[in-house]
């Protein structure tokens, strides 16, 4: 509308041959030598003592090595130091900036600052004052600085320069942060080679995810949690992930595999049996918001009574299971059989739940099953015998469940399986990783087939995908009890994990996963309609409150504020699915091919011409 | 008192109560097709806002005549800005995005209400005391007390004059014209913003007297409270037909009455013995809420086709 009747401002005239700059008036061959020295500066800094006192955690006192924090430091300094020079077009390095754009050196800049001066911050406060800190913490503050500042002095590559600076705070920052709109594609590798980088990158993700869960202090994993959010961000903007999700997409059976084979790997380099229990707490409930995201990110239904179908898995394997405290404590099924008794009483609620209400517009069945959530908490609650027929033995539950057996092997004992021992947790957790499996390739498999391709135009548009022959009710019925028995199975395992089945768990809101609230937390901040979102974000959700322990009272304010400004930002979650993306944003731009157009502008389809 | 007058009577204030909240389900429904989910949390801030002015504000030992008017007002003012802020910040940018967006916004939204209170409030991890209206009247075969007559009384006066204003009023005309249709509407010349507004706000107001008689009549409220409230007033909303304001008046007083009525003789019935009482009310309202939806998806006084895509 108004771009017809604009007339040439003095602004656009404006001769645009000054050269690009950065907010700090620095020339570019200096500020990139400043985030060079700085990078390297930084990575020497970690090598020196930054307190006197071992009084801070992890060990910071030490001249010669780095220790605790600085070990973060040390990885963000690194990568700052490798972007830069990747940006010198260092022979061998300049894979790592295949754009060739300033955003990686800013967000790895930012990073090594925000982590350093978190450190330097923390000694200080904790152990009240500056004069806590030996001159290796001053120098490591200068140093992180530096990279920031010769950063801030590159100009951003996407800038639209020529215009002037007319953009407001806003814009400059959405320029500094912005990913390249073309990523030349890398030269084509032959297969042993992209295999190599595969398992590279899952050796590489293991070990940082290993690291995450093995922090031992709030300060560790906090610092943990900025560098590997700005490394990505900064390997995002770099392009780097978009390549490795070509290789992968390229290699999928082979990727999935790895997968398996690392989260197996997973216990094997764990020595304390408490970490291997957090592994099995974060799969239990990142399958359980796979399954939800069968429900919500596939078809589209919001469920919010997700949880009680656990419940629902957990409560009739703890009956089945043998304990004394269960009604039928004579009867002790296999675990095959308590697998499937779990799974269909959630698949027999999940049906009586889904039938009424499926018929009717969405929002009707987020207040039911919202409704079946709160019904579930109250009759387990009130089935002890006294205020209700006696089933589930009230607010105390059923205690002291056995371990399972499966072929003779129990999963309570240690076992020693070449040179390591694992721990019950550990035992657990491989057979989680084995139901993780079957929902992966429920999932998967379902999502490829006719049904999932239903479900999916059921969610786009309801009406149209009715005309074209589906039958909706039918559909969403599937899905919606394919979700809930496989939440049914998940919750058999825990049900055995945790020794004892009670109802505080299975509530819509409660600080600790999982909940229905924080399941569909988990699916959204991940990214609904993916395998690796909801597995991503139940793992956050659940690292959040267990390693940070003064969180513990506030963490639901910050889920129920981070919900409603993730709905705002970026609805499609932190992994996005494309379909996804282009239906929240809803830009007009559709796929931007690979290859440039002749007239070397990347091809843009608007939406009213498509 | 477990006489079959006293537990009607008992009944019909509950779904009064359901009755006055339901509407702010039903206003927003019939508007923009959005439930609302955090309006059993704006229910809550009311309760506090108005437990503010009594406990904080005015001087010790006002008298309830004077105290109840002004703790109106002050529920009324946060429920309000509640409501209109929430419908600002929260709701009014997703309006065009799919309708999972607006959903999974209202639940952050209504956590975070929840916990806020929770936090922030001086003492609201557990339940504060609201100062109750216990006096008692005998009235033959019911027996009622003050903070039931306000509650009858209120309910009464807000449905007849919402009536009132959505029939009567240019800015109640101009609501009527933008739930039938919102883009003609504009074309007439209604500002729907301004209505969708309206329409948040006077859920607001409703929700805040509610919760004032919730407070009289109880003696306590807490931060948890408006999850069960909003939860069975929605059930209300839906009984009665969403999008129709008497419709959630009649469904809250028919949810009200069942709840009361399960509560007190289910237990009579051979096999149930077990599933009478306070404790399973809520699972029998529930119940309800799924018999409804399978035999009449519409409400009692429903309207509109539920099944809009």
């Amino acid at each position: 509308m108004t771009d017809t009747t604009k007339t040439p401002t003095p602004e656009n005239t404006a001769p645009a041959t000054t050269a690009p700059r950065g907010p700090l008036p620095l020339p570019t061959a200096a500020a990139r030598a400043l985030l060079l020295a700085g990078g390297l500066a930084t990575l020497a800094s970690t090598f020196l003592a930054w307190t006197w006192t071992s009084e801070f955690p992890g060990d910071l006192t030490v001249y010669g090595y780095p220790g605790g924090l600085q070990w973060l430091t040390f990885t963000a300094g690194l990568l700052t130091t490798l972007f830069t020079l990747a940006s010198y077009q260092v022979r061998g390095l300049r894979w790592l900036l295949p754009a060739g754009n300033n955003t990686p050196l800013l967000l790895t800049a930012v990073g090594a600052f925000g982590v350093t001066w978190f450190t330097i911050l923390a000694i200080a406060i904790e152990l009240g004052g500056l004069v806590n800190l030996e001159p290796g913490g001053w120098i490591a503050a200068v140093a992180s600085l530096l990279p920031l500042l010769g950063a801030l002095a590159l100009p951003p590559a996407t800038a639209t320069s020529g215009t002037g600076s007319t953009g407001g705070t806003k814009e400059t920052i959405k320029a500094y942060v912005a990913k390249p709109e073309h990523i030349p594609a890398a030269q084509p590798l032959n297969g042993w080679a992209q295999r190599l980088i595969i398992t590279a990158v899952t050796a590489l993700g293991l070990a940082v995810f290993t690291y995450g869960i093995d922090t031992e202090y709030g300060e560790l994993f906090i610092g943990y949690l900025i560098v590997v959010v700005f490394a990505v961000w900064a390997l995002h903007t770099a392009g780097l992930l978009d390549r490795f999700s070509r290789l992968v997409a390229a290699n999928r059976g082979f990727t999935l595999a790895m997968g398996f084979a690392a989260a197996i790997a997973f216990p094997f380099t764990q020595t304390d049996d408490h970490y291997a229990n957090i592994g099995v707490n974060i799969l239990i409930f990142g399958t359980v918001a796979l399954g939800l995201n069968i429900v919500v990110g596939l078809a589209g239904l919001l469920d919010l009574g997700y949880v009680a179908f656990l419940g629902v898995g957990a409560y009739t394997a703890a009956l089945v299971s043998g304990s004394e405290f269960s009604k039928f404590s004579g009867v002790q099924f296999p675990f095959w059989a308590a697998a499937l008794t779990g799974m269909a009483a959630s698949l027999v609620f999940g049906v009586l739940i889904g039938a009424p209400t499926l018929r009717l517009r969405g929002d009707y069945l987020a207040i039911v099953t919202l409704g079946f959530g709160e019904i579930f908490r109250i009759a387990v609650n009130n089935m002890d015998g006294q205020s209700g027929p006696d089933v589930t033995n009230g607010p105390n539950g059923i205690p002291s469940i056995p371990d399972l057996k499966l072929f003779g092997f129990n999963f309570g004992n240690p076992h020693d399986l070449g040179g390591f021992t694992l721990g019950r947790f550990a035992n657990y957790y491989l057979l989680m990783v084995l139901i993780m499996a079957i929902v992966v390739l429920v999932y998967t498999r379902a999502a490829d087939s006719r049904i999932g391709r239903s479900w999916i135009a059921i969610r786009e548009d309801e009406t149209a995908a009715t005309a074209m022959g589906i039958n909706g009710f039918r559909v969403k019925l599937i899905a919606f009890a394919l979700g809930a028995s496989l939440a049914g199975l998940a919750g058999t395992v825990s049900a055995h994990v945790t020794y004892s089945v009670v109802p505080t768990p299975y509530q819509f809101a409660g600080s600790t996963p999982p909940n229905s609230a924080f399941l569909l937390a988990a699916v959204v901040l991940g990214g609904m309609g993916t395998v690796a979102g909801p597995l991503l974000g139940a793992a956050l959700l659940y690292l959040l409150p267990e390693k940070l322990d003064f969180l513990q009272d506030k963490s639901l304010l910050a889920f129920g504020i981070a919900l409603i400004l993730l709905m705002r930002f970026r609805p499609e979650g932190i992994i996005a699915n494309r379909r996804r993306q282009l239906e929240f944003h809803e830009t007009g731009q559709l796929d931007i091919p690979d290859t440039p157009t002749l007239t070397g502008e990347p091809a843009v389809t608007t939406k009213a011409g498509a | 008192m477990n006489t079959l007058p006293q537990q009607l009577a008992n009944g019909l204030l509950l779904g009064s109560m359901y009755g006055l909240i339901a509407i702010g389900y039903t206003m927003v429904y019939g508007i923009v097709q959005l439930i609302n989910f955090a309006h059993g949390e704006i229910f809550m801030t009311g309760a506090f806002g108005a437990l503010t002015v009594y406990a904080y504000i005015l001087p010790h030992g006002t008298s309830m005549w004077a105290a109840v008017p002004l703790m109106l007002i002050g529920g009324a003012i946060v429920a309000v800005l509640v409501a209109v802020g929430a419908e600002r910040f929260a709701y009014r940018p997703l309006r065009q995005a799919p309708r999972l967006a607006p959903l999974i916004t209202a639940i952050g939204l209504s956590l975070a209400l929840q916990e806020v209170v929770r936090n922030f409030y001086p003492g609201a991890d557990k339940a504060r005391s609201f100062p109750s209206l216990d006096t008692t009247h005998d009235l033959g075969a019911v027996t009622i007390k003050d903070a039931d007559i306000f509650l009858i009384i209120a309910a009464i006066v807000c449905m007849s004059s919402l009536a009132y204003f959505v029939r009567k009023s240019r800015t109640g005309r101009a609501m009527q014209a933008t739930a039938q249709d919102p883009d003609t509407a504009q074309l007439m010349g209604i500002d729907t913003n301004r209505i969708i507004v309206i329409a948040f706000a006077i859920g607001g107001l409703f929700a805040a007297v509610a919760a004032v008689s919730y407070g009289l009549k109880y003696g306590n409220v807490d931060y948890r409270m408006g999850f069960l409230m909003g939860l069975k007033a929605f059930t209300a909303a839906v009984l009665g037909g969403i999008g129709n304001i008497y419709g959630a008046m009649l469904g809250g007083v028919v949810l009200g009455i069942a709840e009361t009525l399960a509560s007190a003789y289910i237990n009579n019935i051979p096999g149930m013995q077990q599933l009478g009482g306070q404790s399973w009310a809520n699972v029998w309202a529930f119940c309800l809420l799924i018999l409804v939806l399978l035999l009449r998806p519409q409400g009692l006084l429903g309207e509109r086709v539920a099944d809009r895509a």
